[in-house]
């Protein structure tokens, strides 16, 4: 082995020499008859966006750049000017662009392995292969005699299941001294640098003298294989002793990618102890050492092991039932032959592929940033999919790969390019239900009869298969694991497309996994019941014999697989895919020990219990009724399966089309989605009565949404829009109204932009729940262009209201049922005499009309001008507003509302999040729509995640996101559209479905963002933080195409509120990342920090608001409408004051007199946060830095002073607390000061 | 020196405390909880404003009846005669700082603007009837003032006007629409007028030095001229980078008829080409000094 070790650490040389060699010319060196191979009928290979110029032109310019070069003789600046021009242009052909390869570049830098590390482990390696050589080799022994030998040694013969007991076991067991090598990654120097360390693989091949013929069959090399290694590790630790290297040395038995059937030797450091630490500690490079034993090349006949053959026999009762097939345990075998062969499969093709390694790095991470590793997927986890399949698949690419062969990647191509034809693969080619790759490991010249080949034909599993050796890749992947690789490469392939946002962080950096909730979006918990074997072996024992034991090996297998089956038999399209995993899985175990766990004692599995993650589709997800077979005179087997599986849930139903079909009837609830009462129900029925399944977190997260105190609100599910359904109806009988009066200037339009439109006000909209502050849905009126307009603001807006007037007469007369009146707004700074008209509908909706002109927006630019200069600030603020409220809600309010039909579950999560901030007293100082906004980021643009299926998955995501922007030098540029899959559905059936769109017309049709405005959008970012570098003046730019300027809805937020969201954010997702989501850490989110201000003052009002805001309490039962609840509007309007929030005029008065020295947060929706009844609110002050200390007396300080000497003054906090209890009076019940 | 012997500012301010009334909700503090305003007479060419106090950090909602009740107290304790007229620029929460509709008008004229008189928030004037009243109040004032250091207990207690539950509510109650109605009437007509005149003072013509009449046409508000000449106020575009407009010769010009031009235009792309690569160079730099390149962070 020493000279293994020492030839393959001598490569590396070679192929960086040819590599610096090499890098200048790689791509205009592409061999062209390389060109030749693509073959563009299938997979076209991946083409590099940029390259695609003219040929005579791209000649053209390499003479100018010669000349230009030239020109200026021989300088140095000249020769790296032209160098770089060379690598600037080949990069932008062979890169997406230039800015990713250098980013590859530094991301490869990034996590190479130290040098000093490697030498050191290798060191080590050395020693350890003359220690293996020490170890002397044994006699043929008997079971019998292999048990009395281990009988008084620490060490016991990690047999696999089942044991094989000296009666039946006629064969015998022995040790020869094996042939080493290293393998794996670090053998072809692909490894990288991981915080959590890696392994080194390294093989141990049993000599072939150790095996007869029929040895595959029935675990007898197993057997062999285990006492092999039992009397190796026997052995080995006695050598450690002896070389005093067992002070910090540790070995312990684990499973070879977790499979049980392969017991392996890990070997790993302790910390050292003393200071001067033995050479051979290499602790400190976190590498561990697996001492993997295999079988020799082709001792056993492959065929026999073909994943559908039976190599397990047992006892059968009648003759006539053929075993099953045992595709596991033959791979399991027939792997272990082959290790050392696609070592040698894989070096060849690194060598003739420059990049390869640097493909297999960018692979390696972007697996593992998803959860994939080469562990096996049956027992639970993503699996079956890592580096070591990533490179075998690269490999078969290299050398054809299509259907007719045709070369899917070229040995010339760059990282990228490699990464990106896998990646690319994965997600259009079909390796489990419509066809398989074949490709031949071993072919020595690549002859077209030996290129790899897709063959249209699936296996209902995932194949990757290898003539040469029989042994199919993707063996230990489950269909569901490849279900989720292959979205999350169809994901990763579009961000590798989109030429307008730099996705590299999000394809290589952002650790999609670290957290379940996150990454799918329903979790369940499932408790078996553990101490009670008997009563769960009674259920799944007559489920799982022996013909299931042979095929799935373990019953862990088993339980995972049957879950699975069960999840998408019963939720089918209301999932996208399923995974489970086992928690408290187990796969090492010490060499004192038989295996991972033992059959004695209560725990009978290898885990805590199981959690069924899944990922939701959000349009079937809720639907009431899972349709089985139609219903037939004669059962057919499908139908005899639907009744068997749903048993008294499954009933005969009639279809509107006629149609009796099986099917089953599902409730909604407002507290939990339906897939949590299938999960339930299915999971009892066919798992364990006694299966507990908990999933109170969404149901948590449910119930923090306000119920609205509307007929059944209790059974309506959270996706149900029906409630802003009836609101938008109320609004279209007044429409058409008001269209059709007769009025001096006709209407021209009607726009609604109030928040319940697009569906995300906080409350849903209840009939005369007019105490809620978006009770009063805005509308904007425009009439026909006059140039009678008054040329001044107060005018203007009296003449407005004229007209508002005129309307409202004519409702009074013409339409009693209505009833309106009007009110002074104030949403316009120092604009105090706009008006609006409310109008109340029969039907017990509220809309708030309001006139604009085409003449309004010229006035308040013209105050600007006109302005001091010391007053433009105020008057540009003025002018934010006013666009905000009358131009840009119109295409804010029409945009969302559309894209959120595509969104599901914006409209439940934005809900949440603005309660969440008003919780936290920030919402009275973010407007509707920044919070809006900021929640849509998590759907529009949602790589490298999945578009959220949950109301807790998105509501995290939103609060993730939020503490990880650095609005310092990050803009949010937002692209409101609706998803591609449904943009796509929505093209086909506009233009007539089936007609094939190409690429060029969907860019057309599509209304992303293109490249241009994208760009426009960053300068306005990069001017915008040229003026205001550390963004103290404005925090959050979110620019979208309705707003590419990024400053209407976030400008004047003071930044302690903006630095205030971010950080509870941040405390949030840590909280959650630490404690997980549990009750407690729930009730935290929603929990206000009150100690973080400099005085906190409760308020409450004589009257509850809670009812007449439209939101049942808790306490009352939820199938009866609260009877408190206002039921029509009050004879004389003036009454409707009663029942409107005093606190928030306080506070409004409070921010005017107080807003050059306090920050004054309060609850703006005291119905639902106000407590039980709804009357109680908060008003917290923070005291802005500045007048903190003292400050000399001038006349213009504006804030409430105390004189400390002659000259000076500080703020006078008693005067002010005094001022702010005086002003509340009786609405004061507390003050809290520090 | 502690609070209590200020009784002047350096700049000529008198400090007036007041002691200030307990609140339910407030916790007792030992020594009564005071409030400071500071006056000074003050001085204006502007005739309005004669025999004015200039007073500094007046209480919450003080208004006029405020502060004749106070002078009235403050003249019974100290024996002397003084009367207030009006309370002026009191704008306590800043509503009327901005005046929308003069800084929206051509028609008001910018002349008087600027004359108008901007005082900072938080300060008023208090305007006597005569000379005599105010150098009373001005005299007790300064006894008045070195109280707070010998008898803080003789200090008056400010009564503040507390608004109550049904103020607030008060603000959501309809506005009465006959009211309303006189309300636009009245401002029309005056806004009309105002018009009119405006309108008749720019077609009167205006005869400038050599004795040329300036003849204005009466479209002068068109939307379309007012908006050219203030589109670039528009904050939200100022971060914006503006683009030349092409000019029309442009336009028609060939940019690729002669061999030099593309040569030139090659050359050019060349050269972005270079600087967009050394700007990427750049931002990998600052991106890597931000650690932007660990897969695990």
């Amino acid at each position: 082995m020493a000279t293994s070790v020492k030839r393959k650490a001598s490569d590396p040389n070679i192929a960086e020499g040819h590599k610096k060699r090499s890098t200048q010319a790689s791509t205009t060196d592409r061999a062209p008859e390389e060109d030749n191979h693509n073959d563009p009928v299938t997979n076209e290979p991946v083409v590099p966006e940029q390259g695609n110029g003219d040929e005579n032109d791209a000649s053209d310019d390499r003479d100018i750049t010669v000349k230009n070069t030239t020109s200026r003789r021989n300088g140095r600046a000249t020769a790296t000017e032209s160098h770089d021009i060379h690598i600037a242009r080949e990069t932008a052909e062979l890169f997406k662009s230039n800015i990713f390869k250098l980013q590859i570049d530094e991301l490869l830098e990034q996590v190479k392995l130290k040098e000093k590390h490697v030498l050191k482990v290798e060191k080590f390696l050395h020693k350890l292969y003359d220690i293996l050589q020490e170890i002397p080799e044994w006699e043929e022994k008997t079971l019998a005699e292999v048990d009395s030998f281990f009988k008084n040694k620490t060490v016991s013969v990690p047999f696999v299941d089942p044991k094989p007991v000296p009666q039946t076991t006629n064969y015998k067991f022995n040790y020869k001294k094996p042939d080493i090598s290293l393998i794996g990654s670090f053998a072809l120097k692909a490894g990288i640098y991981q915080p959590n360390g890696s392994s080194i693989d390294t093989l141990l091949t049993m000599p072939s003298e150790l095996f007869e013929k029929k040895d595959f069959l029935n675990f007898r090399c197993l057997h062999k294989r285990s006492v092999y290694l039992a009397y190796l590790t026997h052995h080995l630790s006695i050598s450690l002793k002896k070389h005093k290297l067992d002070s910090f040395l540790q070995i312990e038995y684990s499973y070879f990618d977790n499979d049980p059937l392969l017991p392996i030797l890990r070997i790993f450091c302790s910390k050292p102890t003393s200071d001067s630490p033995s050479e051979y500690n290499f602790y400190k490079t976190r590498f561990s050492i697996n001492l993997v034993v295999g079988f020799p090349y082709k001792v056993f006949e492959p065929k026999k092991l073909l994943p559908n053959r039976n190599c397990i026999r047992i006892a059968q009762e009648s003759k006539e039932v053929s075993l099953p097939a045992t595709p596991l345990y033959n791979f399991s075998v027939l792997s272990s032959t082959t290790h050392e062969n696609y070592l040698k499969y894989l070096y060849k093709t690194k060598k003739q592929t420059e990049s390869f390694i640097e493909a297999t790095v960018l692979g390696r991470l972007w697996l593992q940033q998803r959860g994939f590793s080469s562990k096996m997927s049956h027992s639970g986890s993503l699996g079956g999919f890592g580096t070591f399949e990533f490179t075998v698949l690269m490999a078969a690419l290299l050398n054809g790969g299509g259907v007719n062969s045709n070369k899917i990647l070229l040995h010339g191509f760059s990282s990228y390019q490699l990464f990106k034809g896998v990646i690319k693969y994965l997600a259009t080619m079909d390796l489990c239900h419509d066809g398989h790759l074949q490709f031949h490991s071993d072919a020595e010249n690549s002859s077209s009869s030996l290129a790899s080949k897709y063959i249209n034909e699936g296996f209902q599993t995932p194949t990757l298969f290898d003539k040469s050796t029989k042994v199919n890749i993707l063996t230990k992947m489950t269909v569901s694991s490849y279900q989720i690789l292959k979205e999350y490469a169809g994901e990763t392939l579009k961000m590798l497309n989109n030429v307008v946002q730099d996705q590299f962080s999000n394809i290589f950096l952002t650790n999609v996994s670290g957290f379940d909730n996150l990454k799918y979006d329903l979790c369940y918990d499932i408790q078996l019941p553990l101490g009670n074997y008997n009563d769960l072996e009674a259920s799944l024992a007559s489920t799982f014999g022996s013909m299931e034991r042979v095929k799935y090996i373990t019953l862990e297998n088993f339980l995972v697989h049957k879950i699975t089956n069960i999840a998408r038999y019963a939720l089918g399209d209301r999932i996208k895919f399923v995974q489970v995993e086992m928690v408290g899985q187990k796969s090492n175990f010490p060499i004192t020990k038989r295996k991972v766990y033992s059959n004695i004692g209560g725990n009978h599995f290898n885990f805590d219990f199981l959690r069924l993650k899944l990922s939701v589709n959000p349009a079937e997800c809720e639907k009431l009724v899972t349709k089985g077979p139609a219903h037939s005179e004669t059962m057919s087997t499908e139908a005899a399966v639907f009744k068997n599986f749903w048993g008294i849930k499954s009933s005969l139903r009639r279809f509107k089309d006629g149609s009796i079909t099986h099917c089953c009837v599902w409730s909604t609830s407002s507290s939990e989605p339906i897939i949590s009462s299938i999960v339930d129900f299915v999971l009892q029925k066919h798992i364990s009565k006694k299966a507990q399944v908990s999933n109170n977190i969404t149901k948590q997260f449910h119930n923090f949404l306000p119920l609205p105190n509307l007929p059944s609100s209790a059974s309506t599910s959270v996706l149900n829009l029906s409630s802003f359904f009836n609101l938008k109806k109320s609004f279209d009988d007044l429409y058409k109204i008001v269209f059709q009066m007769k009025l001096p200037l006709s209407v021209k339009s009607i726009l609604p932009v109030g928040s319940a439109f697009r569906y995300t006000s906080l409350c849903q909209p209840v009939p005369f729940a007019y105490s809620d502050p978006d009770f009063f849905q805005d509308v904007i009126l425009e009439f026909e262009t006059s140039p009678k307009w008054p040329d001044e603001i107060t005018s203007l807006e009296k003449a407005k209201t004229a007209f508002l007037l005129k309307i409202q007469e004519d409702l009074t007369t013409n339409r009693p049922t209505y009833k309106s009146f009007f009110t002074r707004d104030e949403s316009i700074p120092y604009n105090l005499e706009i008006v609006t008209l409310n109008i109340l509908t029969p039907e017990g909706y509220g809309f708030k009309f309001r006139v604009l002109t085409e003449r309004d927006e010229i006035l308040y630019l013209r105050a600007i001008a006109n302005a001091r200069n010391e007053l433009k600030p105020e008057l540009e603020k003025t002018f934010l507003k006013f666009t905000a409220k009358y131009l840009a809600s119109v295409r804010h309010t029409r945009n969302l509302e559309n894209i959120s039909h595509s969104y599901q579950f914006y409209s439940p999560v934005v809900r949440l999040f603005k309660k969440w901030l008003d919780t936290h007293l920030l919402l009275g100082h973010i407007s509707d729509e920044l919070a809006e906004l900021i929640a849509i980021k998590p759907f529009v643009d949602h790589a490298p995640y999945l578009i959220p299926g949950s109301v807790e998955n998105g509501f995290l995501k939103v609060l993730k996101f939020i503490s990880q922007w650095n609005w310092k030098d990050d803009p949010l540029i937002l692209d409101l559209v609706k998803s591609d899959d449904d943009m796509e559905n929505s093209l086909e059936t506009s233009i007539g479905a089936g007609s094939e769109l190409d690429s060029k017309m969907m860019k057309k049709l599509s209304e992303r963002l293109t490249l241009s405005q994208y760009k426009g959008i960053q300068m306005n970012f990069a001017n915008l933080r040229n003026s205001d570098p550390n963004g103290s003046h404005l925090q959050f730019f979110v620019a979208s195409k309705n707003d590419p300027s990024g400053i209407l809805y976030s400008s004047g937020i003071p930044l302690p509120i903006a630095t205030r969201l971010t950080a509870l954010a941040k405390v949030a997702v840590n909280l959650l990342q630490t404690h997980g989501l549990n009750q407690q850490t729930i009730d935290l989110l929603f929990t206000p920090g009150l100690k973080d201000y400099d005085f906190v003052i409760d308020l409450r009002t004589p009257v509850g608001l809670k009812s007449s805001c439209g939101i049942l309490s808790a306490t009352e039962f939820k199938n009866i409408t609260n009877d408190q609840a206002p039921s029509q509007f009050p004879e004389d309007l003036n009454d409707l004051s009663e029942k409107m929030d005093p606190t928030y005029q306080l506070v409004k008065y409070l921010n005017l007199k107080y807003k050059n020295s306090l920050i004054l947060s309060s609850r703006k929706y005291i119905g639902v946060n106000g407590g039980e009844k709804g009357d109680r609110n908060v008003i917290t002050g923070l005291i802005k830095p500045l007048f903190k200390g003292p400050h000399k007396f001038r006349v213009n300080l504006d804030c409430n002073i105390v004189p400390v000497d002659d000259d000076n003054v500080v703020l006078n906090k008693e005067a002010i607390f005094h001022e702010i209890a005086a002003f509340g009076n009786d609405m004061v019940v507390k003050f809290e000061t520090d | 020196m502690g609070i209590e012997d200020i009784n002047t500012m350096k700049n000529g301010f008198i400090v007036v405390p007041f002691r200030l009334p307990d609140h339910k909700a407030l916790p007792k503090g030992k020594e009564a909880s005071l409030h400071f305003m500071f006056a000074r007479k003050h001085q204006s060419s502007n005739a309005n404003e004669s025999n004015c106090l200039f007073l500094v950090n007046l209480p919450l909602l003080s208004n006029i009846e405020h502060m004749k009740k106070f002078v009235g107290q403050l003249c019974g304790k100290y024996d002397t005669v003084s009367h207030v007229e009006e309370l002026l620029h009191n704008d306590e929460f800043g509503l009327h700082e901005v005046d929308l509709s003069a800084l929206t008008s051509d028609l008001m004229s910018t002349a008087d603007a600027n004359e108008k008189r901007y005082t900072p928030r938080n300060t008023a004037l208090l305007k006597f009837i005569d000379d005599a009243s105010i150098n009373n109040c001005w005299n007790a004032l300064r006894k008045y003032s070195n109280l707070h250091a010998k008898h803080p207990k003789e200090l008056f207690e400010w009564t503040y006007t507390t608004p109550s539950f049904t103020t607030f509510i008060n603000f959501y109650k309809p506005l009465d629409i006959d009211y309303l109605k006189e309300d636009i009437h009245t401002h029309m007509m005056i806004f009309e007028q105002r018009e009119a005149q405006a309108q008749e003072d720019i077609q009167s013509s205006i005869v400038d030095e050599d004795g040329f009449t300036l003849v204005v046409g009466k479209n002068t508000k068109s939307l379309n001229s007012i908006r050219k000449k203030i589109l670039n106020k528009n904050p939200l575009s100022k971060h914006e980078n503006k683009a030349k407009p092409i000019s029309n010769i442009d336009k028609k010009a060939k940019q690729d008829f002669y061999r030099f031009q593309v040569r030139e235009r090659k050359k050019q792309e060349i050269n972005q080409l270079l600087s967009k690569f050394k700007e990427d160079q750049e931002r990998i730099k600052i991106m890597k000094a931000k650690r932007k390149f660990n897969p695990y962070s």
